[in-house]
């Protein structure tokens, strides 16, 4: 507390700090432990300390690890997926035709995107109060994909941790060629993989596949979009890593506002672990001090610390401290789940407000949203007068030019008639007068209205009725437009 | 007393001879580490391109900016549209040449069909609503390449609007795809009191 307030005292300490700190001579090495202070994954002259996390096993692990199959097989699958013959999920830009498990949507319905994607924000936030960083460390595909995917075949390519820490500091070598040179061509052979799939719920797979077997130059956006994926992908999976975590990811650096003392998190047990000594050491805690939490873990801290902004919460270290301890022939739980709360006095709470506050506005924007997008319109009758005309008069008869457009928003096709209503003294003609239109298809009408000068009145309103033949029973809608005529003005 | 929310819980581990930036909120301070190469790098690079594109857009104005570049490439087509109009007097035989160019029919098409534009009054097949059905032999302003033209570059009266605005090869396309449907005798709107019949 004093070193921190006393600015006279900070100014004195020119020097970077971690220069500082002493190392810990392990062997005839020094080496860096992870500290509260600093980042690991960044040495002290700000260079990149590259993270081997050490194989571990358990049950978090398997259970991290079907989860991972589950959702691999939905990450690379679903633009393929089809509910009634629709995509399942697709986001067509081009388009801007927009397909969320058999709801169909436009651009019109746009507003709605508000909802949901608040609603999902606020899903995360609760399980962020409730369970820390569940999210990141199981279900979020940097994770999955990065400990899925990319580390296993890097484990298989380069060998265990220490064997990759070797392969790292070792001098260009044909045997670091080679297995560098594999590892990164499967590794940009799977980023493709990925970026396809990434690109896939942006335009219809058909088009997709197309574009991948044709020529790049009938696809240029789409080509340039997915090279410049897959390199962004390569690059991440490949070198950066657990630092999209750390310095990228908003929802990461949000995690501290969203913890209180009752939230579940990946911790230590203080009062148990304290203080460390080898087994048998008279008066010593149950900590080993072995260092296996802190060899395991893929953002490289030291959860004896205490919770810290690089943790993810994959539980790597519960699993090895578990298997450590078991060896001991003691009780599992060092590292385990729990709050704050919970290590400091054995209580845990579930139902706090800021769970309540959070879980509210999570369902007020998922209920808005399901409400809003189940009791939209189903089709839209809009009438506009004809772009750049006001009005003409033509044989003692005022004429007006409108618009009408018809957009249908139901899943399926559907068959629109047109009749006019009004206004009586008019000579209406429209265009087309029955309108097929597939789902998502939209057709512009001309409706041509002519009115005696004679009977022209200001404010008087054209009326066309638009019946849809829905299964679930016709559909009316009128739509209306005000006709301008040489009067207009005098009213 | 902790420094940061990261050590909440007891720490064993800090050495307490911490460098930091002198500044406290609230009993928070600051830490001087070394910040990751590849953060400063991509500054540094930001920085380095930034004033390049200020010089490039901004001072010397030796790049357009979007509005400008937007206003280069009209006035880049336009020229090229005049250019060719200068070169390719409309005559007849121009006409009738493109109206046999399945490309240039092609273009007149999506003109014509533009739900806004011809078929909002003589329908996206053209055999009229409550403009005069063009597949017919029955002609008010006749159906010369040249009377087609400038029917639809000048306007007529009685509703036919000028298209002068969109420029001459746009009137050309659609012209071209007129004088392509002429002749398909779609049933549809029965001739005008004043039309004249035509081959």
């Amino acid at each position: 507390m004093d070193a921190m307030t006393d600015n006279k005292k900070a100014a004195d300490c020119a020097a970077p700090s971690a220069a500082q700190k002493p190392l810990v001579h392990k062997g005839r090495v020094p080496v860096r432990r992870p500290d509260v202070d600093t980042m690991f994954s960044v040495n002290p002259d700000g260079s990149r300390n590259a993270i081997q996390p050490a194989d571990v096993r358990g049950r978090f692990q398997r259970l991290k690890h079907g989860l991972w199959y589950v959702l691999i097989a939905i990450y690379v699958a679903l633009p393929w997926l089809k509910i009634g013959g629709r995509p399942a999920l697709l986001i067509d830009i081009e388009t801007r035709h927009f397909y969320l498990f058999g709801q169909t949507f436009n651009a019109q319905d746009f507003w709605l995107a508000f909802f949901f994607v608040s609603g999902l924000g606020f899903l995360l936030f609760v399980l962020a109060s409730l369970l820390g960083r569940v999210w990141c460390g199981y279900a979020c595909p940097q994770t999955v994909f990065l400990e899925g995917v990319f580390r296993r075949i890097e484990r298989f390519i380069e060998g265990p941790a220490a064997a990759r820490a070797k392969l790292d500091k070792a001098p260009l070598h044909w045997s670091k060629l080679w297995r560098r040179g594999a590892k990164m061509l499967v590794f940009a052979a799977i980023a493709a993989v990925i970026s396809h799939s990434f690109l896939g719920l942006f335009m219809p797979v058909e088009v997709l596949v197309h574009a991948v077997t044709a020529s790049p130059g009938e696809h240029p956006t789409a080509f340039v979009f997915m090279l410049v994926a897959t390199a962004v992908l390569f690059v991440n999976f490949t070198w950066f890593r657990e630092q999209t975590c750390i310095a990228i990811c908003p929802y990461g650096r949000l995690q501290a506002a969203l913890y209180d003392a009752d939230t579940v998190l990946v911790g230590y047990d203080q009062k148990r672990g304290e203080p460390r000594g080898s087994a048998g050491t008279a008066g010593a805690g149950d900590c080993v001090d072995c260092y296996r939490c802190v060899s395991v873990c893929p953002t490289g801290i030291d959860i004896r610390q205490g919770t810290q902004m690089e943790c993810v919460g994959c539980a790597n270290c519960i699993d090895a401290c578990d298997e450590v301890m078991s060896k001991l022939g003691r009780a599992p739980g060092l590292v385990r789940y729990d709050s704050q709360r919970g290590f400091e006095t054995g209580k845990r709470r579930f139902w706090r407000s800021r769970v309540a506050v959070y879980g509210v506005l999570m369902l007020m924007g998922l209920l808005a949203f399901g409400f809003a997008a189940l009791g939209r319109t189903p089709f839209e009758a809009n009438l506009s007068r004809a772009p750049g005309r006001s009005y003409t008069v033509e044989d003692e008869r005022v004429h007006n030019v409108f618009v009408l457009h018809l957009i249908n928003k139901r899943p399926g096709p559907r068959t629109f008639k047109i009749a006019v209503l009004g206004p009586k003294e008019a000579d209406t003609t429209v265009g087309q007068t029955e309108v097929a239109l597939e789902s998502l298809a939209d057709a512009k009408i001309p409706v041509h209205v002519f009115v005696p000068v004679s009977a022209f009145q200001a404010g008087v309103k054209t009326q066309l009725s638009v019946t849809c033949n829905d299964p679930e029973g016709e559909l009316t809608r009128v739509a209306t437009a005000t006709l301008l005529g040489p009067s207009s003005g005098r009213r | 007393m902790s420094p940061t929310l990261t050590n909440t819980a007891m720490s064993t581990e800090t050495t307490g001879a911490e460098t930091t930036r002198g500044h406290t909120f609230d009993g928070i301070a600051e830490f001087d580490n070394h910040m990751p190469n590849w953060w400063l790098w991509s500054f540094y690079l930001a920085c380095i391109f930034s004033v390049f594109y200020w010089l490039h857009y901004h001072t010397l104005g030796t790049g357009d900016l979007p509005s400008e570049a937007y206003v280069q490439e009209q006035k880049a087509a336009a020229a090229i549209i005049e250019a060719q109009a200068a070169a390719n007097p409309v005559t007849d035989e121009l006409l009738l040449k493109l109206a046999k160019e399945p490309g240039v029919v092609a273009e007149g098409e999506k003109i014509f069909k533009d739900p806004i534009r011809c078929a909002l009054c003589h329908k996206p097949d053209g055999s009229g609503l409550i403009g005069p059905n063009l597949t017919d032999d029955m002609w008010v302003y006749g159906s010369r390449p040249m009377d087609v033209y400038t029917t639809i570059l000048k306007g007529r009266p009685g509703g036919m609007l000028p298209h002068e605005a969109f420029g001459t090869l746009f009137v050309q396309r659609a012209t071209a795809y007129v004088l392509s449907i002429k002749g398909k005798n779609l049933p549809g709107k029965p001739p005008e009191a004043n039309a004249k019949r035509e081959q």
